[in-house]
């Protein structure tokens, strides 16, 4: 025997986690592409900044515990590429250094690592971020004003769209420019058609599952479009949401981060309604002009509860399935007898 | 619900890789020794002309065992008529990849499968008689064409994603109880009723990625892996050698002893091109998503990480079927259906333990 430790099943999918991390990298690529767009190198840089420090505090974290690290596991660089994207472009290096560090110390790797976490790494980044330099985080600069890449940016920021629709007022800009991404926002999330690609994309290729956003997506607009924030503007408050807000993005990348995430398909659904309940909520009682990260912080904590609610409740149906089938099979024969 | 076609069925879709096996005629590779032993009765060698009982006798007298569970065909006969029985159904579906050694000979030993079938529903106060045949989703470029009907007996696919074998029950469920009989044990019936031949040969798919010729083979049993594989050819050495099917079958730890019986099924010689690379738990749920009984292995793999089996209740781990689809499908490669299948002889030994003491 030339191969020993095999396990049946001897046929195994393809799939790996690597790809499965791999497959989410590779729909971040094309946010830092239109991020790149807008802002030059210094976009880039940022998220070079937050995945370097992601992946070596990752790397420290694990030698601590005493394992080995093992570099095919590219978790804190999914995380460490997401969180630059929600922030502003004119950050300073700091922030989204600090941000991820946190991330992956005190969300990630207090919590036991890959799969533990009881809450999303790059959600607690951001809001620990938003806590910590709520100044920094929300003042943008403008599209093509070329911050320069390295140097701490001062001048020219001012705030956003999603802003003015906080304090009850209408955004100025033009539907075109909100389409495209072209407004004053968090760097990787403004084009909400780049995003939409990604989510087909996440999809298609089976890293995400379809029922946790489809719940979110579904709740978020009906209710955009029934109470809209701002009133008389109809459909076009979606418009404004939509584009202006992170929860876009967030449902399709931090809703469906495999560890936080439930795993019964109906729990799913639960999840994905409860976040949306929950951004909704925050948005029209909160103190932040983005909610979504406190949000799904938030729902991150009843993941556990709703499977186990599936669970219970699946038991009671697979029970009340198996009585009817053998009642109904015994009334057959009893017929035929 | 036969116009879906099983898209709606849990588990996996599965590449068969049953060609050229399947399409290869079967072959037979005998020991002399005890090729073609008779046993002594005096019935006649008719099928006709024998009662039910005669026929459960002659299952007897010839050592019948069904490739299907490891029992003898003349116990499981008599139980069905005891049963009252209202179908029966001659199993070949093998749904696992590479494994065609029921299909395999149903199809080029159509008139002793159908004659079997018909002397065992004979034989448990004839019901009606179907074959079942598996159809997965993917198998539309088979070459190997199943026919409707086979010596006369209509053939039923059975739809759906792998696991299939555990569905077959609820497929014939309607027409009242229904007693599936492996169509191996059925051509040994044949050949028991028309020339008294005690079963010496099973049935046997080797293949594999390491085999030159993969072929069906009817062999003697007591004939080493080794010697099978010198049958067919080996392309290159084998990384490992299983016994039985591709998702559910056992290592071989040495082919060169190891003895094939009526319950192999197949011999494979594997080698995986790629290191298996193995992964922490990302909790990603597909598991959950593809278990056929609607489990949830995640929760199921980390109780039993976690040593607490007494957790493992609450997520009906009695329910498995070992069927393998949460190890195939993880991404981390986790062996979920061999730590299911440990904890639970562990729970039965502390089961037991408990009773004792």
């Amino acid at each position: 025997m030339l191969q020993q430790g095999q396990k049946a099943p001897y046929v195994r999918n393809r799939d790996s986690a690597f790809t499965v991390m791999m497959d989410v990298v590779i729909a971040l690529i094309p946010l830092y592409f239109m991020a790149f767009f807008f802002y030059g190198l210094r976009a880039l840089m940022l998220g070079l900044a937050s995945a370097a420090a992601a992946v070596v505090s990752d790397v420290a974290c694990t030698l601590l515990e005493g394992k080995k690290p093992y570099p095919r596991d590219i978790s804190p660089l999914v995380t460490g590429l997401m969180l630059p994207l929600m922030m502003s472009a004119a950050v300073p290096y700091y922030v989204v250094i600090s941000a991820s560090v946190f991330a992956i110390v005190f969300v990630k790797h207090v919590f036991g690592g890959v799969g533990q976490s009881a809450f999303n790494p790059a959600a607690a980044g951001f809001a620990f971020a938003v806590a910590c330099w709520p100044t920094q985080v929300f003042s943008y600069p403008a599209p093509f004003s070329a911050p320069p890449a390295f140097q701490a940016v001062t001048e020219g920021l001012s705030s956003s769209p999603a802003w003015n629709l906080f304090q009850g007022g209408v955004p100025a800009e033009d539907v075109l420019d909100l389409l495209l991404g072209k407004f004053l926002g968090p760097m990787g999330l403004t084009n909400i058609l780049v995003l939409a690609t990604c989510l087909f994309y996440l999809l298609f290729r089976g890293a995400i599952s379809w029922q946790a956003p489809a719940a979110f997506f579904g709740i978020m607009v009906v209710a955009m479009l029934l109470f809209p924030r701002i009133p008389d503007t109809g459909p076009m408050s979606l418009v404004y949401e939509a584009t202006t807000g992170m929860w876009v993005f967030g449902g399709i990348f931090m809703l469906n981060e495999p560890g936080t995430l439930p795993k019964r398909s109906s729990s799913r659904l639960a999840y994905g309604a409860l976040a949306a309940i929950f951004t909704i909520s925050f948005q029209r009682f909160g103190r932040v002009e983005q909610t979504f990260a406190f949000a799904l912080l938030l729902t991150n904590v009843f993941s556990f509860t709703l499977d186990r609610y599936s669970e219970r409740l699946l038991r009671r149906l697979r029970r009340v399935y198996l009585a009817t089938r053998t009642k109904l099979s015994e009334k057959k024969s009893a017929q035929r007898a | 619900m036969k116009w879906v076609a099983g898209f709606f069925t849990r588990g996996i879709i599965l590449e068969q890789r049953k060609e050229p096996a399947l399409r290869r005629k079967l072959r037979t590779f005998l020991n002399a020794n005890y090729a073609g032993m008779l046993f002594d009765s005096n019935l006649p060698c008719d099928g006709a002309a024998l009662s039910g009982d005669q026929i459960i006798e002659i299952a007897r007298l010839a050592n019948i065992v069904d490739e299907r569970d490891g029992l003898f065909l003349h116990e499981k006969l008599t139980k069905a008529k005891k049963m009252k029985i209202r179908v029966a159904v001659g199993d070949a579906i093998d749904d696992e990849p590479y494994v065609s050694s029921q299909m395999n000979p149903l199809l080029f030993l159509q008139k002793e499968a159908g004659e079997g079938l018909r002397l065992a529903a004979k034989a448990v106060g004839n019901p009606k008689i179907y074959f079942a045949v598996y159809k997965n989703l993917s198998d539309l470029d088979l070459k190997t064409k199943i026919p409707k009907e086979i010596d006369g007996v209509e053939v039923r696919r059975i739809h759906g994603r792998y696991p299939a074998e555990f569905r077959t029950m609820d497929d014939f469920d309607a027409d009242g109880p229904t007693v599936l009989i492996g169509v191996c044990s059925l051509i040994h019936l044949y050949r028991a009723v028309y020339e008294h031949r005690i079963q010496s040969t099973c049935f046997v798919t080797v293949a594999g990625s390491c085999v030159a010729n993969p072929t069906n083979l009817e062999v003697s049993i007591g004939m080493t892996p080794t010697q099978l594989f010198e049958r067919c050819g080996l392309a290159e050495e084998p990384g490992y050698v299983i016994i039985g099917g591709s998702m559910t079958g056992e290592i071989c730890e040495d082919p060169d002893h190891y003895l094939v019986g009526t319950m192999s099924r197949a011999v494979l010689a594997l080698r995986d091109e790629e290191k298996k690379r193995r992964y922490q738990c990302i909790g990603c749920g597909r598991c959950a998503e593809v278990c056929p009984e609607n489990l949830t292995p995640f929760y199921i793999n980390r109780y039993i990480e976690l040593g607490r089996y007494e957790a493992l209740a609450f997520y009906d781990i009695h329910r498995c079927i070992g069927c393998g689809t949460c190890s195939y499908v993880c991404p981390s490669k986790i062996d979920i259906a061999e730590h299911i299948k440990q904890a639970k002889g562990e729970m039965k030994r502390r089961r037991q333990e408990r009773e004792v003491g």
